[in-house]
């Protein structure tokens, strides 16, 4: 499992409690609206940590959302959901599988959160838990 | 040092002549090198002339023009001469990234013109051939354009784009499906036959929005329906 | 009335919805059984979800209003969700949301026009 250590990353929110969701979105945002992104990336940022935090409360009980600024030729936020839960059996289907939002199904909001963000790592193990690492660009204009 | 290069000149350009096939810059070089060496006048003076070689020749070239020359003369500062001249390559570079940048906003305005065209009712032409990016600005442009305008009706024309493939036949589901959810009504317009084959092919329908045939069918259309809308209100 | 967590306002046979909260998952919850159980006490034919407020709806809060609006639909009452944010709108179709069995306006009159052109064809 790919090891994620938090000197790594600027921001740390614990995902503990259904609260927490909203917590993690609403310090998402303001991260990437200090990065100068657009208002419609900015949305699509939050909302796919929305989603993040959300899998990690309802599968996993509890976890990490790590947040951090790339810098090279262009800048990106890194975003990384981690948990220790009961990881997911089948990845590539809970990231496929449509848009199945009814409760208790796995992977949820999975292929949304792709679908928001340039790129989209997940790696994920039985009994041991669930690493999904994303970034999206800021566009120059 | 000064006169070395007076007395060396037509060799030094010879020399130079080989290495970049123009001497006519190097000379304008050599020349204000000399009248501004040691006088206060010249960091600003080498600037104007070293611009010149930089807009003119590739900077490995430069480079190996500057070495010939210290090669020849003893005391130029070929080292110095180069620094100087990575600085103002950097400071081109720099200009030339920004003029890039506002051209692609520029080029970004002028693909996406949005026309409020008859009361509640917008048209955005597309023109031109869309990428990814250039896709996502434009949705970006269109929705704040009609939630700002409140249209009842956008029309896309797509009479001037040359090719839709999957992605961007994709990128404009999103985007029709993006205005709906303001509660606006979206027509499409000006699918060209090889477009049609293309998209049918491709697997791509636009079944959820209005398909008309050109633009003034489009507009006669959502006329129609903004008109029953306004008599239909409480 | 318990569980209140929105203000609604009633006007003729329509309720009023204007979201002014933040929108958690339990929130969400409590909102759709708010809503339910006040299209059933007040006669309600139709629901107007106010939403210009709410900068992040991602696919749980989305699917559930969409399931608000066809629970609402087996009660016989129509619901327009009204005043939709731009980023908001292009977030929900980039991640293909598909929210069934809602009308969609621009702001308040629209939707009010909206309703009424409803309830003609039904």
């Amino acid at each position: 499992m790919r090891d994620i250590k938090m000197e790594d990353y600027d921001m740390l929110v614990k995902i503990n409690d259904e609260r927490d969701i909203v917590v993690a979105r609403q310090m998402v945002k303001d991260f990437a609206k200090r990065m100068g992104f657009s208002l419609a990336d900015i949305t699509k940022i939050s909302t796919a940590v929305s989603e993040l935090a959300r899998n990690i409360f309802r599968y996993a009980g509890s976890g990490f959302i790590y947040i951090r600024e790339n810098t090279g030729e262009e800048k990106e936020i890194e975003i990384a959901a981690v948990d220790k839960g009961p990881g997911i059996e089948n990845v590539e289907a809970a990231v496929e599988a449509g848009f199945t939002t009814s409760k208790g199904s796995l992977g949820l909001g999975l292929s949304g959160v792709r679908r928001l963000m340039d790129s989209f790592f997940i790696e994920s193990e039985v009994n041991r838990g669930t690493v999904v690492i994303v970034t999206k660009r800021r566009r120059t204009f | 040092m000064k006169q070395k290069i007076v007395n060396n000149m037509d060799i030094l350009l010879e020399e130079l002549h080989k290495i970049t096939g123009r001497k006519a810059k190097w000379e304008e070089f050599l020349v204000s090198f000399m009248e501004s060496y040691d006088s206060d006048a010249y960091e600003k003076k080498m600037r104007d002339s070293l611009a010149n070689l930089v807009e003119e020749f590739k900077l490995s070239d430069i480079a190996r023009g500057l070495d010939r020359i210290g090669e020849k003369i003893e005391g130029f500062p070929a080292g110095e001469v180069l620094r100087q001249v990575l600085q103002v390559a950097d400071h081109a570079l720099e200009e030339k990234n920004m003029v890039i940048k506002e051209l692609k906003e520029v080029l970004a305005e002028l693909a996406t013109p949005t026309i409020r065209i008859w009361k509640d009712v917008v048209v955005a032409p597309l023109i031109g051939t869309l990428d990814s990016e250039r896709a996502q600005s434009m949705a970006e442009r269109l929705l704040e354009f009609v939630a700002d305008t409140r249209a009842k009706v956008v029309i896309v024309d797509v009479t001037g784009v040359p090719l839709i493939d999957t992605i961007v036949g994709g990128f404009l589901i999103e985007m029709f499906n993006a205005v709906k959810l303001l509660g606006c009504e979206v027509v499409i317009t000006g699918i060209k036959p090889s477009i049609a084959h293309t998209l049918v092919k491709l697997g791509v329908d636009f079944n959820m929005v209005t398909v008309k045939r050109d633009l003034e069918s489009g507009l006669r259309y959502a006329i129609s329906i903004t008109e029953k809308e306004g008599k239909g209100a409480v | 009335m318990k569980d209140r967590v929105v203000t609604t306002i009633k006007l003729y046979n329509y309720l009023i919805v204007p979201v002014q909260i933040e929108l958690d998952d339990s929130t969400v919850e409590a909102m759709q059984r708010q809503i339910l159980s006040e299209i059933e006490e007040k006669a309600i034919e139709g629901v107007i979800i106010d939403v210009s407020l709410i900068d992040i709806l991602d696919s749980y809060i989305s699917y559930s209003l969409s399931e608000t609006a066809i629970m609402a639909k087996m009660m016989g009452c129509d619901t327009v969700i009204c005043g939709m944010q731009p980023h908001v709108a292009l977030t929900l179709a980039q991640m293909g949301v598909n929210m069934r069995g809602i009308i969609f306006a621009q702001d308040l009159e629209d939707a009010l026009s909206k309703l009424v052109k409803a309830r003609e064809h039904s």
